[in-house]
């Protein structure tokens, strides 16, 4: 007797898989491996880092997680189905600097996936307020971007990628153009609304620091193809603290890290 | 004496030897009527050059709606489209090297004298370097915007309205500015070469009959004409400040064309 | 430019099509032959002008005009550029000026060089002088803000004497804006030229061309305006290809 045995498992909201997945650029005079073969398992309301050289597909794979590139092969799943355009309702996506609407204030570019969909004004406000407190900037919304400093500019990304509500959230080395003291301010706030949310992050760096202190599980990757060369679970205990910083156990997962980038540099 | 205060200065000096000088009697008259004569010569055929305005800036406002929309439409698709713009902008560069105003004969034979001419010479005068200025700032849209609004879900036609147009208002002001200037130039160019009405037409007129104040009459009303166009420009960019950043440089870009696109040739 | 051969088949293409247009338009009178004469028989006229000593002539006339304006506005408006970027102080005080001054419509003053000068060589290379100097000093302002200040503290720094940093940092750094700015300058040149020609003239091919508008000489006018345009792009693609030679300077 095995009533159940057939039936799939529903996948949980806010697992990514990603299985043998190759992506080949063409160029005119010949073709280029960004990825190859790469598979990885993110179970849901984990904060994954992935770290490498440049040229190593890291931001690659994450524009795949986020439907904004297919590739050439393979699959990739979020909450168990495939994503082949972007789903704001199952992933929302953090860039760099700047890519906030200068014309728009900062409640209105939170409001902006809102306003795409046709939400009314009133839940749109009121949900943009929402995110707005939750990242720390309540009172602000009435600013354009100029007028805020990067620090909350990013937190108004995050708010933007978090008003939906989706249970991932991709950051494509978000806090890369922010002054070392932000950024550390920043990795800490993340780490706050991440256990505030329970949210599943992948986020890409350079930094070995920041994939450290951040990560529960830390993906390295290597150039030319890129592919996966290590993955490293961080147990330091949460919340993490600058002190852990110089302990033996951070230092020793960074080196680790450092010796695999060094090969493939 | 801080910088601004010396400008002031000089501009004052300016003035004041334009009405001495000629006054004095260093600079004869017929070069440079004095100040005073030149504002009483104004003011005394005041309706002919009332009149006369009237003509030019009908002629102004239709070159305006065709050169500043049709270039900055253009400007917008072959900016926005890598073929063509790799097509034909080096071949619309090039043609900005001739002086267009060899056109305008050609005009008037199709045309007449009459303000057509006019209209479809500075129409063609304002357009290319509008097209230009257009499809140069189209480029500098941020490509970080639009993966952003992609990344929410953003249809085509959502990027267009929500992203693309907002992201090009500065360039678009840019664009007026340029055309707009070149369509003063060549409306009055062409008044003054061969017409029977308009500001440049008038200048012409007391000019073959030697009347220097009515000459510099008519040319300070085109300066305020262009003045009053740029002040008017300035003002509008101003009030869209916040869009100045919503290129990846939209400032540099426009400064970048500026030498070689923004001004009138003549 | 590091356009593949394609476009530039392209580009040959689509000016052949255009004459084409011109010709078929003609051709089959869709437009009145009288007022668009067609594409080959305006070349073929222009082939006979190129014979013509008195279009010659006109050529030489205006080629000495503009050469004359151009070898004048280009050593004094640098000169002045150059003493302009300077001096920090000069430049506040001298560039809202300069700016204003260069975004007048120079054409209304023309009358003013008739006036002074009179009809004849000196008006009219007055003239393309006063259209040129302004933009030649923005553009050797502008080459001179381009150099960069970490070059010259880096020259400064190994003890380069005055004369080397001009020409081995200035020069250099410069040179690209320069022919840039030289380019731009001659088209203002010529516009002002062929402009002071048509307006008030005994001779020059400004003169001509308007002339043979005012007698309805379509042939003749449009060949003016062929040859004119293709002396111009000529010119300017030269120019930029000189310019691309350079242009590794740039950064």
């Amino acid at each position: 007797m095995q009533p159940l045995a057939n039936i799939t498992p529903l996948k949980p909201a806010g697992a990514i898989e990603v299985r043998n997945v190759g992506q080949i650029f063409k160029t005119t005079t010949q073709d280029v491996v960004a990825l190859d073969n790469v598979s990885l398992d993110v179970k849901p309301g984990r904060f994954v880092v992935l770290v490498g050289p440049s040229g190593c597909g890291k931001s690659t794979l994450l524009m795949m997680m986020a439907g904004l590139r297919q590739q050439t092969s393979g699959t990739i799943t979020i909450s168990g189905a495939p994503i082949p355009e972007p789903d704001p309702n199952r992933v929302g996506v953090v860039f760099q600097e700047a890519s906030l609407f200068p014309w728009l204030t900062a409640e209105e570019n939170v409001e902006f996936p809102l306003a795409l969909r046709r939400v009314k004004k009133d839940e749109r406000r009121a949900k943009a307020q929402d995110a707005l407190k939750l990242v720390g900037l309540d009172g602000f919304g009435k600013r354009h971007p100029h007028e805020l400093s990067g620090g909350m500019k990013q937190r108004v990304s995050i708010a933007r990628g978090l008003v939906q509500d989706p249970p991932v959230l991709l950051m494509d080395e978000p806090f890369a153009a922010l002054d070392e003291q932000t950024r550390m301010t920043m990795g800490d706030e993340l780490l706050r609304i991440w256990a505030a949310t329970g949210k599943t992050v992948v986020f890409v760096t350079h930094s070995l620091t920041e994939a450290v202190y951040l990560a529960d599980e830390v993906i390295v990757m290597s150039p030319r193809p890129g592919r996966i060369v290590d993955h490293l679970q961080v147990s330091l205990p949460r919340p993490r603290t600058y002190e852990m910083l110089s302990g033996d156990a951070f230092g020793s997962l960074r080196d680790r890290i450092w010796r695999h980038i060094r090969k493939s540099a | 004496m801080s910088a601004a205060t010396l400008r002031r200065l000089i501009v004052i000096v300016l003035i004041a030897l334009w009405e001495i000088l000629p006054r004095a009697g260093l600079i004869p008259e017929l070069f440079l009527p004095s100040l005073s004569s030149t504002l009483a010569a104004g003011w005394n055929e005041a309706g002919e050059y009332g009149h006369a305005l009237a003509v030019t800036l009908y002629e102004v406002a239709i070159s305006m709606a065709f050169a500043c929309g049709g270039g900055i439409l253009l400007g917008a698709i072959v900016g926005s489209l890598p073929r063509p713009r790799i097509l034909i902008m080096p071949m619309v560069s090039s043609l900005y090297a001739v002086p267009l105003v060899i056109l305008y004969p050609v005009f008037t034979v199709w045309l007449g004298i009459g303000s057509e001419s006019k209209i479809a010479f500075a129409s063609i005068y304002g357009f290319l370097p509008t097209m230009l200025a257009t499809a140069a700032g189209i480029q500098t849209i941020d490509p970080q915007l639009l993966l952003a609004a992609r990344s929410m879900g953003a249809t085509l036609s959502q990027r267009l309205v929500r992203v693309i147009i907002p992201a090009a208002i500065p360039t678009v002001l840019s664009g007026l500015r340029v055309g707009g200037a070149l369509v003063i130039v060549g409306v009055v160019v062409s008044e003054m070469l061969i017409s029977s009405a308009g500001i440049g037409y008038l200048i012409s007129r007391y000019r073959t009959i030697l009347d220097s104040p009515h000459v510099f009459a008519g040319v300070l009303l085109v300066l305020a004409m262009a003045i009053a166009f740029n002040a008017a420009i300035k003002w509008i960019e101003r009030k869209a400040a916040i869009w100045q950043t919503g290129t990846r440089a939209g400032q540099t870009a426009a400064e970048e064309i500026a030498p070689s696109t923004l001004q009138p040739a003549t | 430019m590091q356009s593949g051969l394609g476009v530039k088949a392209a580009r040959v293409a689509i000016v052949v099509a255009l004459f084409a247009i011109w010709e078929i338009l003609s051709r089959t009178g869709i437009v009145n032959p009288r007022l668009l004469p067609s594409a080959s028989d305006t070349l073929v006229t222009l082939g006979d002008l190129l014979q013509r000593a008195s279009v010659r002539k006109d050529l030489v006339v205006t080629a000495s005009e503009v050469a004359t304006a151009f070898a004048l506005a280009v050593p004094v408006g640098a000169l002045i550029g150059f003493l302009i970027a300077e001096n920090r102080y000069f430049a506040e005080v001298a560039k809202p000026l300069l700016f204003f001054a260069f975004s007048i419509p120079k054409s209304i003053f023309l009358p003013m060089f008739i006036l002074v000068f009179g009809v004849g060589f000196s008006q009219k290379v007055g003239f393309g002088f006063f259209s040129t100097i302004f933009i030649v000093i923005m553009s050797t302002t502008t080459a001179v803000e381009s150099v960069k200040v970490e070059h010259l503290t880096v020259a400064r720094s190994y003890g380069a004497t005055p004369m080397q940093t001009a020409f081995r940092v200035y020069l250099p750094s410069m040179l690209p804006v320069l022919l840039e700015a030289l380019r731009i300058s001659m088209i203002f040149n010529l516009t002002g030229v062929i402009l002071a020609e048509m307006y008030a003239s005994r001779d020059g091919i400004g003169h001509q061309i308007a002339t043979w508008g005012e007698n309805f000489q379509m042939k003749q006018l449009l060949a003016g305006v062929v040859m004119i345009a293709v002396i111009a792009i000529a010119f300017n693609e030269l120019v930029r290809w000189v310019e691309t030679r350079c242009s590794h300077w740039r950064t």
